[in-house]
């Protein structure tokens, strides 16, 4: 089950991931992003305070949008996630390459 | 040994009754030479009756013999086996009175013993036909067998065969016996004559030609009773045969029969078309009913539909209009009604508030045919029959009469149950035809997983050094879990465990491609970053955008005792140290294949070179395993692989992963499956 809320605050746009991010709901996750991308956002805030698991495929949502934000200067930056979550992100080498931080705070101030 | 030919009952029987009758001729002409000369012939008269008796049975026995082999049973035919009987009595009946009378007052007109053998023949010619007919009205009776008829049956059979020996008593006096016996069977005759039950499954045609016929042995019945009982001359005959009781009741219950017959089926002529149309009916629903084969078409159910209430509404014209999916611009099929019209009619409807209210019922499994009155130069009535299968209108019928108000209740009924027939029918080889194909794909998928299971090896490459073993379960048919080895040379030895992101079919695809990536850049004999790095960039140009592999490698070196590693985002490897006692997963930065397609990939690879010692061991796995969650949603973990390995690593390979699947599929839940690929690989330093 994954819920995704969005909320707009200060220009940024904050998606509330809530649940586990599988292969069979990956998609969910990947038109939420596509449909901020095309509304024009320039900052994407995913909180994953509420996230409990994500696979392999949900990563991949993630990873699919590396190259694009970068050339189109959109930044995305992930808070709050839990240390289970965050240990998979990092096993996999993302934490090197996406900006992920402990919370909202630090991460509207990077 | 002389074979006996097989006895043919019915020749048999034709012959006896031939000899028989001639018997009876011999007898009565001696004893009529006996009469004329004023001798006692000394034949009893006993004699002449068992001859007759003996003659009837003969004659029974092949005509039931040869109405029951004969096949063609329907009823037009048996009647007219009956008719064409009579005809040939009354033929021969009429010659010979023409003979007869052709001869005039000469001498010969007056021998008794030409008149005789007349008497004879005609005796023998009523016999048959009297037989023949009433065992025809037996198959007519028993049609429709009931226990109670057949009881009935029976019972006249058993009081016509007493009815041949009366004369044995009465001794050729009818008296009371005689005319009790008679009027007794009169009504067992009469009461059995009642079953005319074949009489409405004729259809109109038939029906006047079985009156043409029955009108035929009506006649014939008359003609031969008027003219052995009626105009009877004084001929002396010997013996009266034709005043037999058995004859004579045989006679009244094949004119009742006939007679009753003729009537009923006059009286039924004018519903016949209303009997023959609900057996069409009928007939209609069993083929709409029987489902359609996978190979035919839904048209043709489509098309016994349309002709089934067109027939049982005695529609004018129709049309079938189809609104499903599969018939974008409107699959149509028009009968006995022009484009033009249908257009008009069809756009009066569509400004039907009836009709409106009707299409946009919530639950179409309710809607029913609806009739309608429309003001149109042709048509002035119309029914609207829906189609629905799974809930959803997939089409309706409309049929058109030309009268005003011309859909009854009882045509409503039957159209809607045509209609909910050809639904199911329809429906039903839709199903059909979802099945094959899914297990089709199911084959296919078979197939994959095969292909699949074969690119994972079935001997692993390694030396007397070290001991290794590996397992692969795929949550669906195929999965993206790979692990391969490779033998460098004779102390050099590659082991490589990846995951492909998702799983199932998609997964396994990618797979095969790790696999040809594998195998082809290993030979360059290359350092496992560099493995790596040329990896990342050829899988670059394979994967979908959204799609990474995972993978560890390891180069084993056992004549210097080292292992070089390098990690691509796979999960951590668990490493054994002997001297140490203690297990401990290898800490290695590196970034998943597929993630970065440039050159930046370079920076986030690293490699590292440890020692092994004897008796050290490795475990590699896929994150089904860590992530693998009990009914509580708690993650197996890396720390549970960590303390089995910790207590097992005395073990042999196999023990050991033999004790972590266990221990996983206990911590799992006995029923509940891992909804992930998992694998993983053994080896242990020896």
């Amino acid at each position: 089950m994954l819920t995704i809320e969005t909320l707009q605050e200060n220009g940024h746009d904050i998606l509330f991931l809530k649940g586990e991010v599988d292969a069979s709901n990956s998609v969910i996750l990947d038109e939420a992003i596509t449909k901020l991308v095309t509304a024009g956002s320039s900052s994407i805030l995913v909180d994953g305070t509420g996230l409990e698991y994500i696979s392999s495929a949900g990563l991949g949502v993630f990873m699919s949008y590396l190259e694009d934000f970068q050339e189109k200067e959109i930044d995305l930056k992930i808070y709050s996630l839990s240390d289970r979550v965050f240990e998979v992100f990092k096993i996999l080498g993302l934490d090197q390459l996406m900006q992920i931080y402990p919370d909202k705070k630090t991460a509207l101030l990077a | 040994m002389i074979k006996l030919p097989p006895i043919h009952i019915g020749k048999l029987s034709l012959l006896l009754a031939i000899l028989v009758w001639l018997a009876l001729l011999f007898v009565d002409l001696v004893r009529l030479i006996g009469v004329l000369n004023q001798l006692e012939s000394g034949i009893a008269v006993e004699f002449t009756w068992i001859l007759q008796t003996l003659y009837f049975i003969c004659v029974y026995g092949f005509y039931k013999y040869s109405i029951n082999k004969s096949s063609q049973s329907d009823f037009l035919n048996l009647i007219w086996r009956g008719a064409s009987t009579g005809i040939f009595a009354v033929a021969i009946f009429v010659i010979i009175d023409l003979f007869k009378s052709s001869l005039g007052q000469s001498k010969l007109a007056k021998d008794p013993f030409l008149d005789t053998f007349f008497y004879h023949v005609e005796f023998g010619l009523i016999t048959i036909f009297v037989i023949s007919t009433a065992l025809l009205w037996q198959h007519l009776i028993l049609y429709q067998k009931s226990k109670r008829i057949v009881k009935q049956w029976q019972a006249y059979e058993i009081a016509m065969l007493i009815s041949m020996f009366v004369v044995f008593f009465d001794r050729g006096n009818p008296e009371y016996t005689f005319f009790f016996s008679l009027a007794l069977l009169g009504i067992l005759g009469t009461i059995l004559s009642a079953n005319l039950k074949w009489i409405p499954y004729l259809t109109f045609k038939e029906k006047w030609k079985s009156l043409l016929f029955l009108a035929i042995i009506i006649f014939s019945i008359a003609y031969l009773i008027w003219n052995t009982y009626v105009s009877t001359e004084d001929i002396i005959t010997p013996v009266n045969l034709s005043g037999s009781l058995f004859i004579l009741a045989l006679f009244w219950f094949i004119l009742v029969y006939a007679v009753l017959s003729f009537l009923v089926t006059l009286f039924n002529l004018p519903t016949s078309s209303v009997f023959e149309q609900k057996l069409t009916e009928a007939i209609n629903f069993q083929r709409l009913s029987q489902s359609i084969q996978p190979e035919e078409n839904e048209e043709e159910v489509l098309d016994i539909l349309m002709d089934s209430c067109m027939s049982a509404a005695y529609a004018d014209a129709a049309w079938l209009e189809m609104t499903s999916e599969e018939f974008p611009d409107g699959f149509t099929q028009e009968r006995f009604i022009d484009r033009k019209t249908r257009e008009e009619i069809s756009e009066l409807i569509q400004h039907n508030k009836t009709v409106q209210d009707w299409a946009s019922e919530k639950r179409p499994d309710n809607l029913s045919p609806i009739t309608l009155k429309v003001i149109h130069p042709k048509y002035e009535s119309l029914l609207l029959v829906p189609l629905v299968i799974n809930k959803s209108v997939f089409g309706k019928i409309v049929l058109c009469k030309e009268v005003r108000d011309g859909f009854n209740k009882e045509m409503l009924n039957i159209i809607s149950t045509f209609a909910r027939q050809a639904c199911i029918a329809v429906e039903n080889h839709r199903l059909l035809n979802q099945a094959i194909l899914n297990e089709r794909y199911q084959e296919e998928l078979k197939i994959a997983q095969r292909v699949q299971k074969s690119l994972l090896p079935t001997q692993l490459d390694h030396n007397q050094n070290f001991d290794i073993c590996a397992y692969s379960n795929a949550a669906d048919e195929v999965g993206g879990d790979y692990y391969d080895t490779y033998k460098l040379d004779e102390d050099r030895y590659v082991l490589i465990i990846g995951d492909v992101s998702g799983k199932g079919t998609s997964a396994a695809f990618h797979m095969s491609q790790m696999k040809g990536i594998f195998q082809s850049l290993i030979q360059l004999n290359l350092s496992p970053s560099d493995f790596m790095i040329k990896a990342n960039s050829a899988l670059s140009k394979c994967l979908e955008r959204n799609h990474f592999i995972t993978a560890s490698i390891f180069i084993i070196n056992t004549a210097q005792q080292t292992i070089c590693h390098s990690r691509a985002g796979h999960v951590p490897t668990l490493f054994h140290q002997k001297s140490l006692n203690k297990s401990e997963y290898l800490q290695i930065d590196g970034l998943g294949l597929g993630i970065l397609r440039n050159m930046q990939y370079e920076k986030h690879v690293v490699e590292k070179t440890f020692t092994y010692q004897s008796g050290d061991a490795l475990v590699l796995f896929t994150d089904g395993i860590v992530e693998a969650k009990n009914e509580k949603s708690q993650q197996f973990g890396f720390e549970r692989i960590r303390t089995l390995l910790e207590v097992y690593h005395e073990l042999s390979p196999q023990e050991i992963q033999t004790k972590i699947i266990d221990s996983l599929h206990a911590f799992v839940g006995g029923d509940r499956l891992i909804d992930d690929d998992y694998s993983m690989m053994v080896v242990k330093f020896t």
